[in-house]
């Protein structure tokens, strides 16, 4: 068994309620409900989501020592794609429309896409990623170890299809809930307005407006310089 | 999840993103202006500082976004520029040190999301992969609690009912400088 990973980008998630204790069997035996299965021989292009471990990337066996990680316990989960390998249905579709001596129809493409799929996607592999996270079950906290949104959304849906629990990601508002800080603070969290700071290098003294993020703008609160 | 389907997370994003982006502006202002040092609940002391690497937030759709990289950006004169004109920061690498382990990751402001993170060096002690799992482990917890007691701490002045008259005007003073 290899060790976690030691860089790269990582998410935050909390969970409010109840989930299974990862020391016990019954935790293993929910991956293995959702275990990863494959799409190695499908005839049709296909996306498969499941848990494997970082021992069995097959997701054929689930044994609690797998999931040992430290002080977290180390979830894998493995996603296939395979897909029609387009510049193949460019290729057919240019010798077709060059045998015909014109372009073919959108229903003839289509015919042609159909006939290829049939044909070739039993013999293309699938691209494997495989995608660890860290749970801290005291701390009713997952570290995601991927960015990207397809990563986050199919992590989150498998998260939730297995334990019917779902993950909020620890965002600016979400971190900020998950501090205590007080019913007049959180009040006070919920409705604050991004600040306004003075732009100093413009003669009149004016205020930029202020962007909720980096894009939309409002206005109100201001930093009295 | 359905394209149209209203996602609470980028909602939030959308809504509270900004807080991100002033939590990062003010650990530049920390680090500056009081050393970038933090002693949090438990006496453990965390030092954090900017590194090679910053994006300011465009000020409005009209205008663009800057970035900044390599050697010390947070010398340069557009750095300084950017500041007087009172941007945000959206992104930035950020150094994060406590006692003898030192991190290193590109914030999201926005989303308070970690990129290109770089852990300690593995303890000495490591001799197998299960050992070294369970210090990498406890070092990625580790950035996350500091992360989230450096944001506690910023939202404790953030959200203080005489934030605006107190600690919002000597940040502006410091951005205008």
């Amino acid at each position: 068994m290899a060790s976690i990973r030691k860089s790269g980008g990582v998410v935050a998630f909390h969970w409010q309620g109840k989930l299974l204790d990862p020391q016990d069997q019954a935790f293993a035996d929910a991956l293995a409900t959702r275990r990863f299965r494959t799409i190695e021989h499908a005839a049709s292009e296909e996306i498969s989501c499941g848990w494997v471990t970082a021992v069995d990337p097959t997701g054929n066996s689930f044994d609690l020592e797998d999931l040992d990680g430290g002080a977290g316990t180390w979830l894998r989960f493995r996603m296939d794609k395979k897909k029609l390998p387009t510049k193949w249905l460019q290729i057919h579709r240019d010798a077709a429309e060059k045998e015909r001596g014109k372009r073919l129809s959108a229903r003839e493409r289509r015919e042609l896409k159909d006939d290829l799929a049939d044909k070739l996607l039993p013999r293309v592999l699938p691209t494997i990623q495989l995608v660890d996270a860290l749970l801290f079950h005291d701390k009713k906290l997952v570290l995601l170890f991927a960015t990207s949104t397809g990563a986050r959304e199919a992590f989150t849906k498998l998260f939730f299809e297995t334990f019917t629990v779902p993950l909020d990601r620890a965002d600016p508002l979400q971190r900020g809930r998950l501090l205590g800080l007080g019913a007049d603070a959180e009040r006070a969290l919920e409705q604050a307005e991004p600040v306004r700071w003075p732009d100093s290098t413009r003669a009149d003294g004016a205020r930029r407006p202020a962007p909720r993020t980096s894009a939309a703008t409002t206005d109100d609160a201001e930093a009295d310089a | 999840m359905k394209p149209n389907t209203p996602n609470p997370a980028t909602e939030r994003i959308e809504t509270h993103g900004f807080l991100g982006e002033e939590f990062l502006t003010w650990l530049w202002y920390q680090w500056e202006q009081h050393g970038g040092e933090f002693t949090f609940a438990g006496g453990r002391v965390v030092g954090v500082a900017l590194d090679d690497f910053l994006i300011f937030a465009a000020p409005s759709d009209e205008e663009t976004e800057q970035t900044l990289r390599r050697g010390l950006p947070t010398r340069t004169a557009e750095a300084r520029t950017a500041l007087r004109q009172g941007r945000r920061l959206k992104k930035a690498r950020l150094l994060i040190a406590e006692g003898s382990r030192q991190w290193t990751a590109t914030l999201d402001a926005a989303s308070l999301t970690l990129a290109g993170v770089k852990l300690p060096e593995d303890a000495e002690e490591c001799e197998s992969d299960i050992d070294r799992t369970t210090d990498r482990a406890a070092n990625w917890l580790a950035l996350d609690e500091i992360l989230q007691a450096l944001y506690g701490r910023f939202l404790g002045e953030r959200l203080a009912p005489d934030y605006k008259a107190t600690k919002a005007a000597a940040q502006a003073k410091w951005m205008a400088s």
